[in-house]
């Protein structure tokens, strides 16, 4: 276990794993703690690794969560570079296994695209979707590998804390749903023209005469959109993570009998695990594609006068 | 947990990545899909049709193949009657040459027989004349009885 070679505990071992890796500024004149227990007061503002959570404190909302954007970019360049391959090479009449595995996600796509996506013309749509359900899957993938099979290695390697699973930092999923809430006010604005945009959030549901009232329920409505996304996929995957932490943390290997029994009973637990949590992560990246496209077909759709 | 400037970035990485899938990666793929399903769409009609044209074809076939047999047949029979009236033209001529030769052969004969009787009737003439000279120079002159000769001479050809 990661956190065996001092005699941290197994709050420890969990608040370890549940913080990024985060490069940010550290102010002129902050102690600096140094893992012997030496303080070390720095004389410039300094860019640099936080090594505790006061330091992640310090830094405030100028950092960068390091672990998330690698993981994340690398998965999206994993995406591209293959689709992008297929594309390129794309056989008509002799398809690679591949690309029939990537025309049928495609394809899936397109069918959920057009059977939900009705309301006006618009090419972003399917292939956002396209983008949002692969990367989604991708980084809830993540999930699946063993809590400590990459961030070990790295602490090793000097590297003090690593989460591997980009969708459980709610920086990733807030930036998808606050790009896909952008698209949202984008095209309702542009679909609806800006007066029907000011019209459809003040003079439903209630008509004309309750104005204020609509505008209070329309703009809750709307910034729910965002919100739910956001913290759904968030809460799903950090909800799993925190499962399979929790039942790594209770396992730990000994050679005694108590040990041994638990090893194997942690290891069947994390198994059964995993297995379900293969639904979890198929389900919540196809939902997040759903609402993605629900939402931009809510967009486009015209005021009516109710 | 805390919310950061990572917000920021993944924005732009997502902008970056539904932009990039938007324009690369979407619409080559589509189209090639779109592109196969047409042409698997045109041959299965493709092939519908050269069905239909077969059998079409086969129907058009038998209709020949028993248009050719009947004017074969026709072409046959009407070479048999031709073969048959040449060979009775060519029994007639030949009857009618036979009888033109025959004809012709007989009346030669005839006139072979009268060219004979006549040169037979000069020599016998003549000969009777030197006969009846050799005889007569001894005892008559010729003269005395030339007319006598010639009314037995004409009695003879009769």
């Amino acid at each position: 276990m990661a956190s065996e070679k001092t005699e941290s505990t197994f709050q420890d071992y969990l608040q370890h794993h549940l913080q990024n890796l985060v490069y940010g500024k550290l102010p002129a004149g902050y102690e600096r703690e140094n893992k012997d227990g030496t303080v070390e007061v720095l004389t410039n503002d300094t860019w640099t690794f936080a090594y505790n959570k006061s330091e992640v404190a310090e830094m405030g909302f100028w950092a960068f969560h390091v672990d998330t954007l690698f993981f994340s970019l690398l998965l999206g360049g994993i995406f591209l570079f293959f689709f992008t391959r297929a594309a390129k090479n794309f056989s008509l009449y002799k398809p690679t296994k591949l690309q029939t595995f990537i025309e049928m996600l495609v394809d899936f796509v397109n069918g959920v695209v057009k059977g939900t996506f009705k309301t006006g013309k618009n090419t972003l749509i399917a292939p956002m979707a396209l983008t949002i359900f692969v990367w989604v899957l991708l980084m809830n993938l993540m999930d699946l590998v063993p809590v400590d099979l990459i961030p070990y290695p790295a602490e090793l390697l000097g590297i003090p804390y690593l989460k591997v699973v980009p969708t459980t930092d709610l920086n990733l999923t807030a930036a998808l749903a606050l790009s896909v809430f952008c698209l949202y006010l984008f095209f309702s604005i542009r679909e609806k023209g800006f007066i029907g945009f000011i019209k459809s959030i003040t003079l439903h549901p209630f008509g004309p005469w309750m104005l204020p009232a609509n505008l209070f329920v329309e703009v809750i409505d709307m910034l729910a959109k965002p919100l739910s996304l956001a913290l759904r996929l968030y809460g799903n995957l950090y909800a799993g993570e925190m499962i399979f932490l929790l039942i790594a943390g209770m396992v730990a290997w000994q050679l005694s009998v108590t040990g041994i029994v638990f090893g194997v009973f942690g290891t069947m637990l994390s198994l059964i695990w995993a297995i379900f949590h293969i639904l979890i992560v198929v389900l919540q990246a196809f939902i997040f594609m759903m609402l993605t496209v629900v939402y931009m077909n809510m967009a486009h759709e015209k005021f009516e006068q109710h | 947990m805390n919310i950061n400037a990572t917000l920021l970035g993944q924005m732009i990485a997502f902008g970056l990545f539904v932009w990039f899938c938007w324009k690369f990666v979407w619409p080559p793929l589509l189209a090639a899909m779109e592109e196969r399903a047409a042409k698997i769409e045109q041959g299965l009609k493709d092939s519908e049709d050269s069905a239909k044209k077969i059998v079409e074809a086969e129907a058009e076939s038998k209709k020949m193949i028993t248009k050719a047999k009947s004017e074969a047949k026709k072409v046959l029979d009407n070479a048999k009657s031709q073969a048959e009236k040449i060979v009775d033209d060519a029994k007639n001529k030949a009857n009618e040459e036979k009888d033109r030769i025959v004809g012709s052969a007989q009346s030669e004969i005839e006139k072979e027989v009268v060219n004979a009787k006549k040169s037979l009737e000069k020599d016998f003439a003549t000969n009777v004349m030197a006969a009846a000279k050799k005889i007569i120079s001894k005892e008559i002159s010729s003269s005395n009885h030339e007319e006598t000769i010639n009314k037995s001479l004409e009695d003879f050809r009769k």
